[in-house]
């Protein structure tokens, strides 16, 4: 579905949108059949509701979802399914009416199709149970700590740095304060494009009159698209040249949950000692991320941080 | 004076011109119903092409829209004045577009002309430019944003050229959409693969298509080197548009050529037909699920047929490219294990693509990976595991001078082995941008083409997900690494870590290179290794275990050697065992349990109507 897409970031919300307006949709068309005369059966209306939603999740989203995620989904709406169903004794009846028909063999119909019941049921759980003893060897699913506990302090080019009270020394106003409200307010538009807010000497990092922040913007980004972009992409959404052939893929910092949630400070620590400066719990092996001492004076390291927050629109978390 | 020399042309065979015109117009109606030609000014128009009017300039509004896009955006590669010397341009190769002189690849304009700006730019805006480091930019960016920064970048940044100028630009539009692509039977696909040879595509392309034919003669406009696609890898078609096994694309590159490069377009020099077959051809060449040998480009009815039916494989939306599978599976075969690649033994077990990137970890970092993929396959019988490797590589590169450093060093900044500075020459001072890593691209001192992989030693008693860190182990847990080099060489070493020199460890010596072969743009190298030896220094391979395992892979020609390199991801290997008995036998008793509880329900309900239970 080229015409709806599902944007990341607002991809939960979007799926209990539609959903919701499915199921909706449903019950009004169930409610004019039935003012027409041609009501669904409860017990078909509610196995169309329930397989319309096992093919939702199964096809809709992408990345696609795990079976055991998809499974408790199916449980959930099935209770909910049922819940509908024996709203009253009388509802109840409807809905298991067509199952006692076939037990009982009311029909021809009936008793042909209890005939392939029995039969197909004890070879599908035979075929299921196969499978499931079978060795197979899916990709096993490992869980890393993206944004694992940091140290109190870390020393990057013979300083120590304590996390909790180091500043940027380039977020600084035209005084050349540090000044968080001042960069704040030149940052991006928060609008899809996340464009710079104006051409003007203060929000644009190439106009030739650009002093302070925002010309320290611009020696950031001159630093990220020599050496980051080549994973971290163009765009700073982890989709870079490389991206598909790294695991785990790249950050993707315009995603409300990378550097929008997080200290500079913080940043400051994970960009200077890169992947083999994880922890335990944030799978220091995998990761290629160079620890950025090797390549990038501490001076850079700050300045493409800014440059980062400055690109995707974010304001770093403060402590207060 | 090219055009009155037409002119004057045209006038002496005007009769002649027309007659010719209208059978050529009626047989186009015919074939192609519906699909009309403006045959009334110039007959010279290649069968399938239409003129069109110029586009209507942008507004000043738009333009401004746009500046504001482009500097937020694409001045980091393109550069202040869109000369394609942005900050990012001295490390990538192909280097951005400078778009002064309105030289651009992918059209739907005759050869030589402005590109439609509304379709093609608009569609590589979109949908980026796979191979190179140009993304798409849907979804990120609004259409009207996609719109704006295009009449930025054709007004103000492409100089040399005007889409307004109706004295000196044309615009003669291939009419992809309504001409119906020729099926992709057996008979066309043979007939293209005759014809790339009579239309000389594999001088460049190579007798398989893998972009071998002229590796290293090349330039674009600018005096660059460029290089001649690899048809296995339609993913990295610049104009393949996110949608890579789409044939259109391929007939529309093939139709109307790459400016600014030496791809020309065969549209005067082939008929719609024989580009369909071509093109057919083309895209049957891209990778499948199993390997198709097309021996050389000597395509027979047999291989056409195959490669008629091979299944594309499945391209992830997330990257554009093959989705890969992080499980290598290894099946068990009787006897000796196979020694070439044409061994039947090879399809029992499914192959593997693994995605390479830049070594970018730690220097020298390398900004140009020429492998950007391998194909694994292994199998294994009592005692050896076999692997094969194959990787499309332009050019077989063998060592030509001793080096200084032993194959155990792993600094070789020592040595002069460094990375590409950043540079940032701009194109007004500097054209030729002699500095930068496309510029270099040829002069590389030529190294082994090599490949190795790694296992983790004792990886039986790391708690997993732990592994030893990617990039040759820690000073914790050490890896055993075997590397194959094009000079015949082969070693086993322990790594410790991305900066410790590796220890040669005499296990070579029981490990047996069964073929290493470069043929048509491409290396098969088999390794055959025991499954065990000595516990404390080699990997044991255990049957039915996640065993964790990378790969790195050097081009010779790229300057590859040391860390110069390219690396994949963590995979796992692993040996399938055969399925266990209760396998078997748990689910028939599980089925016969379900039928004595079918009958328990049915005697009951059975007795509950005749009345005999009253609950």
């Amino acid at each position: 579905m080229t015409w709806l897409k599902l944007v990341e970031g607002y991809m939960p919300m979007q799926m209990i949108a539609e959903l919701t307006l499915c199921i909706l949709f449903f019950a009004a068309l169930n409610y004019m059949l039935k003012k027409a005369g041609m009501g669904i059966p409860k017990f078909w209306a509610g196995i169309g509701v329930w397989v319309f939603i096992q093919l939702y999740l199964k096809y809709r989203i992408y990345p696609p979802l795990p079976f055991s995620i998809r499974a408790i989904y199916g449980t959930v709406s099935l209770c909910g399914i049922f819940m509908w169903v024996s709203g009253s004794q009388a509802e109840w009846e409807e809905f298991r009416r067509p199952i006692l028909d076939v037990l009982d063999g009311k029909t021809p119909l009936h008793r042909a199709v209890r005939a392939v019941l029995l039969v197909a049921l004890p070879i599908g759980l035979g075929a299921f149970a196969f499978n499931s003893f079978k060795p197979s060897f899916e990709e096993p699913i490992e869980l890393r700590t993206v944004h694992p506990a940091p140290p109190a302090t870390t020393k990057v080019h013979g300083k120590t740095y304590v996390l909790q009270v180091a500043q940027n020394p380039y977020r600084v106003n035209k005084e050349g304060k540090y000044d968080q409200e001042y960069t704040n307010a030149h940052i991006t538009e928060q609008a899809m494009g996340r464009l710079m807010k104006s051409l003007g000497p203060e929000d644009n990092p190439w106009n030739p009159n650009a002093e302070g922040y925002i010309k320290y913007v611009r020696e950031g980004g001159e630093i990220f698209f020599q050496n980051c972009h080549f994973c971290h992409g163009d765009n700073l959404n982890g989709r870079g040249l490389w991206a598909y052939a790294f695991n785990p893929i790249p950050a993707n910092f315009t995603d409300a949950g990378t550097i929008a949630q997080l200290q500079e400070t913080f940043v400051f620590w994970r960009v200077a000692k890169g992947g083999i400066g994880l922890p335990g719990e944030g799978f220091p092996w995998a990761s290629v991320m160079p620890p950025w001492e090797q390549h990038l004076t501490v001076d850079e390291i700050w300045k493409v941080i800014m440059f980062e927050y400055w690109h995707t629109g974010y304001y770093p978390r403060t402590w207060d | 004076m090219c055009k009155t020399e037409q002119k004057n042309e045209h006038q002496g065979v005007w009769f002649r011109g027309l007659a010719v015109a209208s059978v050529l117009f009626v047989s186009v109606v015919l074939i192609f119903g519906g699909f009309a030609v403006s045959f009334a000014q110039e007959e010279e128009i290649p069968e399938g092409f239409v003129k069109q009017q110029p586009p209507s300039a942008p507004t000043p509004e738009q333009i401004e829209a746009g500046k504001r896009v482009y500097f937020t955006k694409c001045v980091w590669c393109h550069g202040v004045k869109g000369s394609g010397d942005g900050p990012a341009a001295d490390r990538l190769w192909p280097r951005p577009r400078n778009f002064n002189a309105g030289t651009f690849k992918i059209r739907h304009t005759a050869s030589g002309e402005l590109p439609l700006i509304d379709v093609d730019l608009f569609r590589t805006v979109t949908h980026g430019l796979p191979g190179s480091a140009m993304p798409p930019w849907d979804g990120i960016l609004t259409e009207e944003q996609r719109r704006d920064v295009l009449a930025f970048v054709t007004e103000e940044l492409v100089v040399d050229r005007d889409w307004q100028d109706e004295e000196f630009e044309t615009f003669t539009v291939l009419q992809l959409d309504k001409i119906q692509p020729k099926e992709a039977t057996p008979e066309s696909i043979k007939r293209g693969s005759e014809l790339v040879v009579e239309k000389k595509c594999i001088e460049c392309h190579g007798l398989e298509g893998r972009g071998d034919g002229n590796a290293f003669n090349l330039k674009d406009d600018w005096g660059f080197p460029i290089q001649p696609a690899d048809w296995h890898k339609c993913w990295n078609f610049r104009g393949s548009r996110q949608d890579p096994y789409n044939v259109r694309n391929i007939f529309r590159t093939f139709s109307t050529g790459l400016n600014g490069t030496p791809m020309p377009s065969f549209a005067d020099s082939t008929t719609i037909e024989e580009r369909w077959d071509i093109a057919n051809y083309v895209n049957s060449l891209c990778e499948r699920e199993k390997d198709i040998d097309i021996a050389g480009g000597k395509v027979t009815e047999e291989i056409a047929e195959t490669l008629s039916k091979g299944k594309a494989l499945e391209i992830d939306p997330l990257t554009d490219k093959p989705k890969i599978n992080f499980v290598i599976p290894s099946k068990y075969v009787e006897g000796d294990l196979p020694s070439d690649e044409h061994d039947e033994r090879w399809n029992i077990v499914p192959r593997r693509w693994v995605a390479m990137g830049g070594q970018i970890t730690h220097k020298p970092r390398n900004f140009v990976n020429r492998i950007d993929d391998i194909w694994v396959q292994s199998l294994y019988n009592d005692t050896h595991i076999v692997f094969m490797f194959r990787w499309d590589d332009r050019t077989k590169s063998v060592l030509q001078e001793e080096v200084e450093w032993d194959p155990t060093e792993v600094n070789l900044e020592d040595y002069g082995v460094e990375e590409q500075p950043p540079g940032g020459s701009l194109f007004e001072d500097d054209p030729f941008h002699s500095e930068s890593i496309a510029a270099k691209q040829n002069q590389y001192p030529v190294y082994n083409d090599s490949i190795a992989f790694q296992f983790p030693v004792k990886w039986q008693e790391l708690p997993a997900p732990q592994k030893p860190r990617y990039f040759w182990g820690d000073e914790k847990f050490s890896v055993d690494i075997t590397k194959w080099d094009a000079d015949g060489n082969l070693y086993t070493f322990t790594g410790t870590g991305w900066d410790q020199d590796f220890e040669e460890r005499d296990f070579a010596d029981q490990i047996e290179v069964k073929k290493a072969e470069w043929k048509d743009g491409r290396w098969t190298v088999i390794i055959q290794r025991p499954l065990k030896g000595d516990y404390e220094e080699d990997a044991y391979i255990e049957l039915g275990k996640y065993i964790p395992m990378n790969f790195f892979a050097w081009d010779g020609h790229n300057g590859d050697v040391g860390r110069k390199m390219a690396v994949s991801a963590f995979y796992y290997l692993v040996l399938e065992p055969e399925i266990p008995t209760e396998a078997y036998v748990y689910p028939v008793l599980m089925a016969i349990g379900l039928v004595i509880v079918e009958g328990w329900v049915l005697v009951r309900r059975a007795n509950r109507r005749k009345g005999k239970i009253t609950t």
